[in-house]
């Protein structure tokens, strides 16, 4: 692999973990990305599909998607807000206008035809998922569309205009204290605002295309199809269902595709998915901020690792050899056996479980809890080794155990 | 106390006659027969409820049948043989030795050495070693203690270790699954070699004429740590992915989910890299969302009313206090008439509706005392289908002074 394909690879890797890359001024795009250049030239980059395939691709191979918490409210805020934004319907969608946080809510409150505090707090909570995956940015009260809405394909434009053409105007009174145009000024030539309005959407190079230009059309698509199974279907899919996953040819190339966004397969049994590769991995989780979770949120996930996965295996209780489990961490038990304030516990969950790094079990009023999410499908087994040795390096550091782990690695 | 000797305690059986017998009976619990080792653990249950049993009966002793009722859980050629190995190597004996004896005791040792070896049989003799360090080093700091003494608890400790090392260099060739069952129970932790190098340590401060013999207790502890971490080393590379979990046990890891600090919880994740949230949201699924949305349940839509004022007709009604009584005496008046005295029959009128009305109201008149007038009922009653009340009970009205 080129220096350049291992930048590359590192780029779309670290837009994976960690979301949109932010470009200096004139810095290209990596292949396969899509650079939203702004007024100054700095930009961000989203990762594009190859073939010009969004993931609802996996509906028609019926594989479901990473499931969207609270989806339909989550997506009727997201029209509401384009709905703010989108103030001129002959151009693309994004960037758009910016509008202000209140006249976002009047829209969506209008959309549903509700007015009480549990509605504005529910697309409070819709906002903040939003704008934590990239689909909206929301900075001191002004709401912008995020770069993952400059990846709507331009057919699927009509049918977006046609949405924001039905959704109700709200009824405003006359004066709020504020007006929203003053709010919109005020924020708008702030340094700091992530995005300044404008900015133009430049197509990347396509990175796939020596690789699939040797295979005709049916093949290509099979290829395709695959990539975009084990890369967003929330659970592994299984082989028999995709072509490219069955023939070892085209799983090769599959491979050779996956690695160019510094991703690996993963087989487990019958199925397959992605994660990191273990160099890019490695390269990446030694370097500052490329990682989305803050530390509360670290320590709640291992939190849940222990008491889902250990101590049942400890007890005998899970025979598989997977970080996955049936063993619900039960809340009360991280509320009132830890170290950790319950506003921070509650607020690490919450982006946990956004993320897909923890899945919600709920049995009965107060029981359930957590387990692992589907994320942890997507560890190489290198990974899930080192996982099993940080957890016993912090919970027995005097052990034999212990001391074994570091002489291994120490020798390496 | 009835008894035909001293009562057995581990102090009274040190003489050398008494050695081999209480090696005997430590062992009895475990004996299939009198020369072999038990191979089913139900028949060391068995000794230990007929042990708790004695234990309960107290100076009572207990007889044969009450051991059999106490055993009663198990099969009865299984209680018998257990009985006769007991019997046969002293664990327990009649009260008195005589034939035909009834009442039985059971031996201290035997207890206690069953316990000792349940202990040993849970954790393989890790927190024994932990006890026995903690008495040598007490005893070795003990100014009473001899060289002598010390000498023999440095050779006890490292013959100890070295057995120790060897079963676990067995174990690390072996079998990996009886290498996970057994090294856990096996292995010291990091504390066990701590303290043992102190305790070799002391004794070497206090007799450096035990040089040699220390030599020999610190190659056995580090021959001991060495294999420890052998054992470990060949776990660690040959278990899947989340197998070693099951080697720390479960106090640990509650432990450290309990009280490590929100730093030392999140370092274990250092360096992994999980995807950010980036879910898909399909223009169509947007729209599909709001199509979806809930409607608020439409208000329900009140009757029509006229827009001129209407104050409905509540005038009509007197709501003066003397109206109604005034309404009552002209009524009751202009029934009565001069008379003093009418018939019902022939005051109401021939349509029941206006007849009811006057009921009602005549009734009420005779409700009121401040009237002058009452109902006077008799018992007669005329029917007549072609009239109307068809029905009339005889009545009067009366005016009264």
């Amino acid at each position: 692999m080129s220096v350049d394909r291992q930048a590359y690879a590192l780029a779309h890797a670290r837009v994976r973990a960690a979301g949109p890359a932010r470009l200096g001024a004139g810095v290209a795009a990596a292949p396969g990305m899509l650079r939203l250049t702004r007024p100054d030239s700095t930009g961000e980059a989203v990762p594009v599909w190859p073939d010009g395939v969004t993931p609802s691709l996996l509906d028609e191979h019926q594989v479901p998607p990473v499931s969207v918490e609270r989806s339909g409210e989550t997506r009727r805020v997201l029209a509401a807000v384009l709905k703010c934004c989108w103030r001129d319907l002959s151009v693309d969608p994004w960037p758009g206008e910016p509008a202000s946080v209140e006249l976002v809510l009047d829209t969506y409150r209008e959309l549903i035809g509700r007015t009480d505090d549990l509605m504005r707090n529910w697309a409070r909570g819709a906002l903040r998922r939003l704008h934590d995956s990239a689909w909206v940015i929301v900075d001191d009260g002004v709401v912008l569309l995020g770069p993952r809405c400059a990846l709507w394909p331009v057919e699927s434009h009509a049918q977006l205009q046609e949405l924001v053409r039905r959704l109700p105007e709200p009824e405003r009174p006359e004066l709020t204290v504020v007006g929203d145009a003053d709010i919109v000024a005020v924020a708008g030539p702030h340094p700091p605002a992530p995005a300044g309005a404008g900015g133009r959407a430049e197509g990347g190079a396509a990175e796939f295309d020596d690789l699939l230009s040797g295979y005709d059309e049916r093949r290509r698509a099979e290829l395709v199809a695959a990539f975009m199974a084990v890369e967003h279907a929330a659970e592994p899919v299984p082989e028999v269902r995709f072509a490219a996953l069955r023939d070892p040819a085209l799983r090769h190339t599959l491979g050779e595709m996956l690695a160019r966004r510094g991703r690996t397969l993963i087989q487990h049994r019958e199925r397959w998915t992605s994660g990191y590769d273990d160099a890019v991995a490695a390269e990446l989780g030694g370097a500052e901020g490329t990682t989305s979770l803050g530390v509360s949120e670290r320590a709640v996930l291992t939190l849940v690792l222990v008491h889902s996965v250990a101590i049942p295996r400890a007890e005998g209780l899970l025979p598989e050899d997977s970080w996955l489990s049936p063993h619900p961490t039960p809340v009360d038990e991280l509320r009132r056996h830890t170290q950790l304030p319950i506003g921070e516990l509650e607020a690490a969950l919450r982006s946990l479980r956004h993320a897909g790094l923890i899945g919600q079990v709920k049995a009965g009023e107060e029981a359930g809890g957590y387990v692992p999410g589907p994320q942890f499908h997507r560890l190489t087994p290198a990974a899930r080794r080192r996982l099993q040795e940080e957890l016993i390096l912090a919970a027995g550091p005097n052990t034999p155990l212990a001391a074994a782990v570091l002489a291994r690695r120490s020798a390496k | 106390m009835p008894v035909s000797e001293q009562p057995l305690t581990l102090d009274s059986v040190l003489t050398d006659e008494a050695v081999l017998s209480t090696y005997r009976r430590m062992f009895a619990a475990l004996a299939r027969d009198s020369g072999a080792v038990v191979d089913d653990p139900a028949l060391v249950d068995i000794a230990e409820t007929l042990f708790a049993a004695f234990a309960e009966a107290g100076e009572e002793w207990l007889t044969h049948e009450q051991m059999r009722f106490a055993c009663r859980a198990h099969p009865a050629d299984q209680f018998d043989n257990r009985l006769r190995v007991l019997k046969g190597l002293g664990a327990i004996r009649e009260v008195f030795p005589k034939p035909n004896q009834l009442r039985y005791r059971a031996s201290f040792t035997s207890v206690v050495g069953l316990m000792f070896i349940r202990r040993m049989m849970d954790d393989g003799g890790q927190s024994e070693m932990h006890r026995l360090l903690a008495l040598e080093d007490l005893n070795v700091a003990d100014p009473r203690t001899t060289m002598e003494e010390a000498r023999q608890s440095a050779l006890n400790l490292a013959r100890a270790f070295r057995l120790w090392a060897l079963e676990l260099i067995t174990l690390t060739t072996g079998t990996i699954e009886e290498l996970r069952e057994q090294a856990p129970k096996l292995w010291g932790t990091e504390e066990i070699a701590r303290r043992a190098q102190s305790l070799h340590g002391t004794i070497l401060t206090r007799w450096p004429e035990l040089d040699r013999t220390c030599t020999d207790l610190r190659a056995a502890i580090y021959a001991y740590s060495d294999a420890s971490r052998r054992a470990a080393g060949r776990l660690a590379d040959s278990a899947g992915t989340t197998r070693n979990l099951t080697l720390l046990p479960t106090e640990t890891w509650r432990t450290f989910a309990q009280t490590a600090s929100r730093e030392r919880l999140a370092a274990v994740l250092d360096g992994f890299v999980f995807d950010a949230p980036a879910p898909w949201h399909d223009p169509a699924a947007v729209a599909r969302a709001v199509d979806e949305a809930p409607r608020p349940a439409p208000a329900q839509p009140t009757p029509p009313r006229s827009n001129l004022p209407d104050p409905g007709p509540e005038s009509s009604l007197d709501s003066s206090p003397g109206a109604a009584l005034e309404r009552l005496t002209l009524m009751a008046e202009s029934l009565l008439g001069e008379a003093d005295r009418v018939a019902l029959a022939d005051v109401l009128g021939s349509d029941w509706p206006s007849a009811r009305r006057v009921l009602a109201d005549l009734t009420t008149v005779d409700l009121r005392p401040e009237l002058p007038y009452r109902l006077a009922w008799s018992d007669g009653l005329s029917v007549d289908p072609e009239r109307e009340p068809a029905w009339l009970s005889h009545g009067y009205l009366e005016r009264v002074s």
